[in-house]
């Protein structure tokens, strides 16, 4: 300081050198103002520019938040509605399931209905006559119409002399059928036994031998038996019915045409039934229970 | 017995009611004194069989578009073919099973 001092002098005595030096440092110093102002807005621009630019990323960080937040939810409710839907197939298909037991289940029913409607129609037709003639005719008609059966004999069984006896016959020639000896054979067994011998498939049936031989009994002795040759052509297996349709024939066939051919004998209703009071008394019920001692007894 | 089978048939269609004849003729006499939807009838029947009671259900102006279902027996064919000949509308052949004429009747009547 003393040697500037020196060097310039008293105030008010400004050497021009000085006052150059002094005005180069003020210009000098104004410059760097000005550079530095320049150089401080231009950082001002810049960091507006970052903050701006960081305000952009923000808005669009938040933007992708809310958007996953949107799609969070959505994965949220597609699961949801997967869910709901996963439980309404599974749903569906139980019901199809069930739908499809009850349908085999009704088409069932209805089987049935139509197989008891047949065995029906076939218990009330056997009941229905008193005449020897009609009873046979049903029997025939009964096999003909309700199983089908095209070509078939049914012969009386005259058990004292061993034979076999036409009574009615579909599909043979007048004459055809004659007396036959129960010797041996399948006829003859089923006879003996009174069981019945269905051939399982009649479509591969055991050639020369009857698709069915269908004995009437009453009281285990085979009083009649239907001979069946052939079905009808449109006809190729049993229906489910058709058993009981046979063993009805076994049954209510043999006790109708017991019933028929003793109440032709008797003219009247009234005289069918004189001798019934004296059929009641506790002698006759007590033998009457006891098959061992019964008759061929109706 | 066939005729007891077929009413049980008829019997589980609803709003079906059934007239029962013995044969052709009292079927004809009942069908001009009340109006039918449709006929089952027999091939074979006593007096007048089933084929002539479609001819003449045929020639009878008023009951021409009646349908008309014919049993046939034996599956037999000329009998099946002379009575679509005739005019019958469809034939059921024997041995009867009440399905097939509920769809027969069904389809015949369209219900």
């Amino acid at each position: 300081m003393s040697k500037r001092e020196s060097r310039t002098g008293p105030p008010g005595s400004d050497r021009p050198d000085l006052r150059a030096e002094r005005e180069a440092f003020v210009r000098s110093f104004l410059r760097k103002g000005v550079e530095l102002t320049e150089e401080l807005l231009k950082e001002n621009q810049e960091l507006q520019r970052e903050y701006r630019k960081l305000e952009e990323e923000n808005l669009r960080l938040r933007n992708q938040i809310a958007s996953d937040g949107a799609i969070r939810d959505l994965l949220e409710r597609i699961d949801r509605l997967e869910g709901e839907r996963n439980n309404l197939m599974s749903r569906s298909n139980e019901l199809e399931v069930s739908s499809r037991k009850h349908d085999a289940r009704s088409r069932q029913v209805e089987q049935e209905l139509n197989d008891l409607a047949s065995l029906y129609v076939a218990a009330y037709q056997l009941s229905a006559s008193l005449s020897p003639r009609k009873v046979i005719k049903q029997i025939c008609e009964l096999v003909e119409q309700l199983v089908g059966g095209e070509r078939f004999a049914l012969y009386l069984i005259s058990a004292d002399e061993g034979q076999a006896l036409p009574l009615d016959s579909r599909g043979y020639e007048p004459g055809e059928l004659a007396p036959m000896a129960l010797a041996d054979g399948p006829m003859a067994d089923v006879v003996l036994t009174g069981t019945e011998r269905v051939q399982d498939d009649p479509a591969n049936r055991i050639e020369d031998v009857p698709l069915a031989l269908v004995p009437l009994t009453v009281n285990g002795q085979t009083i009649a038996i239907i001979v069946l040759e052939n079905l009808l052509p449109h006809k190729h297996a049993w229906a489910s019915v058709d058993a009981e349709l046979f063993r009805l024939l076994g049954t209510l066939g043999a006790t109708a045409l017991i019933a028929a051919n003793l109440y032709s004998d008797a003219h009247t209703p009234g005289s069918a039934l004189s001798t019934l009071k004296t059929k009641l008394d506790p002698k006759d019920a007590e033998r009457a229970m006891d098959p061992a001692a019964a008759d061929v007894g109706v | 017995m066939m005729r007891q089978l077929i009413v049980f048939a008829l019997s589980r269609i609803k709003c079906i009611q059934v007239t029962e004849a013995d044969d052709g003729i009292v079927g004809l006499r009942e069908l001009n004194n009340s109006k039918f939807d449709l006929v089952i009838s027999d091939i074979n029947m006593p007096i007048m069989d089933g084929l002539k009671l479609v001819k003449r259900i045929r020639s009878d102006d008023r009951h021409k578009d009646v349908p008309v279902i014919i049993i046939t027996t034996e599956g037999s064919n000329e009998d099946r073919e002379r009575a679509m000949a005739l005019g019958a509308s469809a034939y059921i052949t024997k041995p009867i099973q009440a399905p097939q004429v509920i769809e027969k009747v069904k389809e015949l009547l369209g219900i």
